[in-house]
């Protein structure tokens, strides 16, 4: 992949940033950073991104659901893959627990689920092939 | 008036019919005298006879009579009341009973009485007037206990019997018998042969008048209270119909694990009940600011879109009801609480009840019921519906409370995890040389470390399952399931978990097997904890199978086998208590948190289904459980 592949990661637990921060720059990808959703926003303001990784529970315990659901209802950015990494057990956070529901009936703006702790080879191939995804349906299109 | 079933426990039922009834006696009382002073006129007028000793007796009739309409006016209940002895506002208090009880017995001696003396003056036991003695009689039995008038209708034949003895006994009688010695020729006169005859007739049709007089009411009396024990029974059936149908909607309502679920469940269920319209809960934001729509049934789009956020400063009627009161609306005009009565006859709602949801002496929000009728709703549908409302945020409250201790359960262990992740993740970039190569002995630290904190990290997760399945009041709502569905969707997974442990796994799934009683998230617990399972203490090279099938007994059979280590005997008994590992478990693998199989039994259990295990060491172990 080019390094100018711009994946921004998105996550309130700095150990886990800069793990992946060493994860991605070893394959040349460009990696941003954020610490919650709103400082998350602001960057993808800034710069679209390639990709996003982005937890669930940051500054609010919905945090990671309403910026992706934000994103989704905006046009310029509801193209943008996002890759959700959390500690909740995935079938849990996909039923939902009762803070979630409002997202239910909706259809789900997360190209991914990944549970942590995150493999670094699990995470490199589900990326590549997002990635790779994503680039030919906005070449189709 | 009071409710049915209190007048029927303490028998106010029949005694309030004895209230109503004294009366009479007094009235009958009255005719008696009256027509009494009017025999002995026209006695005194065609045949210059006054019969004295009667005119006594009737005088000494109407003054006890006056005694008694006086003592009446005193102690009537509904008198006091300022009611109709038939209206719904009248009641009974046990205590006036008794004293009734005494007002009739006193009564109903004194016209015993007087009627033995009047039969001793007119003729003895031959006398026509012998005759009322049936009527007073029957006036006992109505008005008074069955034993009372056997013993009045004993105590009068022994007098009359008495009376029978003077007459034809060897005594003369005491005292002249005026009916006979007036009347009665001994010379055989035919003008006092027809008096008498006359006499006798006019006796009779009294008799028969008052026969009619009598059983008729009796009848009307019977029929009035037919009337009203078959509506009482009505009423109550419908009681019991409401009744039934709110228990079978609190019963729904505890199923739920959803609040939305929950109160749908509740409008959907309380619009049935009340055969209304549409139904609505509208719950208090966080702030207790605003009400907004939870949950509507029966109303448009356009009228919950018209109302989505009130504000409650600004609406009266919601205010004062969010300060507790409750409103019956019956007619909805301008002049009434709504501040756009328009929105709300536009959309046909003629009535109203709305009232608190209430948990203690907090206010959850608000309770609405709308009936396109005017003046709907009547005293017991206003109480019926605060009952339900009570129920409905007693449960809305009690789901909160399971939900937001199961977040709780979720948050601690998202935060005891999250640390975990966060060292795992960065031992793993270690371990794949992502900062530079380790030598053998850091890598090996460095394993071994990230195999501790996997473990701990399972652990955590396990717990939390275990608590949340202990802590949910209500157990997933159970459907049927295929399982053979489930368990091919998880067969990839463990295939893959297999074959990095060079483990041969082979499913054996039987077709047409029937569907169970489950969840797809309670079967994939059950399948992940006994295959991980069977698959972690299987060396390499070994095996494990899978089979479904039908059971004998009915159900499902899942059978798991495999040639690991075994499970040593004495270990059985503790096999599934929390956190417990056999030592040949511990020495083989540090991998494991011993609350896989407490997992699968308290699966099993709340499936209703059933395990049993059998084992040798060194040559594996096979489980085998029964789904219904």
């Amino acid at each position: 992949m080019s390094c100018i592949t711009d994946i921004l990661v998105i996550d309130d637990d700095k150990d886990l940033v800069e793990s992946m921060r060493i994860i991605l720059e070893s394959r040349q990808y460009g990696v941003r950073v954020a610490y919650n959703g709103k400082q998350g926003y602001e960057k993808i303001e800034a710069k679209i991104p390639d990709m996003i990784i982005l937890d669930v529970m940051m500054a609010t315990d919905t945090d990671g659901f309403d910026l992706a659901y934000k994103l989704k209802h905006q046009i310029e950015y509801r193209n943008i893959p996002i890759i959700m990494a959390t500690s909740f057990p995935q079938k849990m956070a996909e039923e939902g627990s009762e803070k979630f529901q409002h997202i239910l009936g909706e259809s789900w703006p997360i190209s991914h689920f990944i549970e942590k702790p995150i493999d670094p080879e699990d995470l490199l191939i589900v990326m590549e092939k997002i990635l790779t995804e994503h680039k030919m349906e906005m070449n189709q299109s | 008036m009071q409710p049915g079933y209190v007048l029927v426990k303490e028998q106010l039922f029949f005694r309030k019919e004895l209230i109503e009834r004294l009366p009479w006696l007094i009235r009958l009382r009255w005719a008696v005298v009256v027509f009494g002073f009017a025999g002995c006129g026209a006695s005194y007028l065609f045949w210059q006879w006054l019969p004295l000793p009667l005119l006594v007796l009737l005088s000494g009739v109407f003054c006890y009579n006056l005694l008694f309409l006086f003592i009446w006016r005193r102690l009537s209940p509904f008198k006091s009341q300022g009611v109709h002895p038939d209206s719904d506002s009248s009641f009974i208090r046990a205590q006036d009973v008794l004293r009734f009880n005494i007002f009739a017995h006193t009564q109903i001696s004194l016209d015993l009485l007087a009627l033995c003396v009047a039969i001793w003056y007119s003729g003895g036991v031959c006398s026509p007037l012998a005759l009322f003695v049936i009527f007073h009689i029957i006036l006992t039995g109505i008005l008074l206990q069955p034993l009372s008038c056997y013993l009045y209708g004993v105590l009068v034949l022994l007098a009359l019997g008495g009376l029978l003895w003077l007459q034809q006994g060897v005594h003369s009688p005491i005292f002249p018998l005026w009916y006979q010695h007036v009347i009665l020729p001994h010379d055989g006169n035919s003008v006092a042969n027809d008096f008498i005859g006359i006499v006798r007739y006019a006796t009779l049709v009294t008799a028969v008048l008052i026969t009619a007089f009598l059983v008729t009411t009796l009848k009307l009396s019977l029929r009035t209270k037919g009337r009203e024990l078959l509506r009482l029974s009505k009423a109550l059936d419908a009681s019991n119909t409401k009744l039934t149908a709110l228990y079978d909607m609190v019963k729904e309502m505890g199923m739920s694990m959803e609040s939305k679920a929950l109160m749908d469940s509740a409008t959907r269920r309380a619009a049935g009940i009340m055969g209304v319209k549409a139904c609505s809960i509208k719950l208090l934001d966080e702030q207790h600011k605003k009400l907004r729509f939870a949950s509507t049934y029966g109303l448009s789009e356009d009228y919950i879109k018209s109302k989505e956020s009130i504000d409650i400063q600004k609406s009266p009627i919601n205010r004062k009801i969010i300060d507790g009161a409750v409103y019956a609306i019956g007619h909805i005009e301008e002049r009434d609480y709504f501040a756009y009565p328009e929105d709300i006859w536009k959309e046909g709602i003629a009535s109203l009840i709305c009232l608190p949801l209430r948990v203690e002496k907090r206010i959850l929000g608000v309770f609405c019921v709308y009936s396109d009728a005017d003046a709907s709703f009547t005293e017991s549908d206003v109480r019926f519906f605060a009952l339900m409302a009570d129920l409905t945020a007693m449960e809305i409250e009690k789901l909160n409370t399971q939900l937001n201790r199961i977040w709780f359960l979720q948050k601690a262990a998202h935060q005891l995890r999250s640390p975990l992740h966060a060292v795992i993740s960065m031992l793993k970039i270690l371990q794949k040389g992502y900062l530079g190569e380790m030598n053998v002995k850091q890598e090996e630290t460095v394993q071994r470390s990230e195999k501790r904190l996997e473990l701990l990290d399972s652990l955590v997760k396990d717990l939390l399952s275990l608590s949340i399945r202990r802590t949910a009041l209500n157990p997933d709502a159970l459907h049927r399931v295929q399982v053979p569905e489930v368990l091919r969707v998880l067969s990839g997974l463990f295939e893959s978990q297999a074959r990095e442990k060079t483990i041969d796994i082979t499913f054996h799934i039987d077709e047409n097997l029937p569907p169970v009683m489950a969840t797809d998230r309670l079967l994939d617990d059950l399948f992940t904890n006994l295959i991980s399972n069977a698959l972690k203490y299987t060396p390499p090279g070994g095996k494990v199978t899978v089979c479904l099938a039908c059971a004998e007994e009915g159900g499902i059979r899942l059978e798991v086998t495999d040639t690991g280590i075994g499970i040593p005997e004495q270990d059985f008994s503790r096999l599934f208590s929390e956190f417990y590992r056999a030592e040949n478990a511990k020495d083989f693998t540090e991998t494991g948190t011993g609350l896989g199989l407490v997992i699968v039994k308290e699966i099993l259990d709340q499936l209703k289904g059933a395990i049993s295990v059998s084992s040798r060491i060194g040559e594996g172990s096979t489980f085998v459980c029964r789904l219904p």
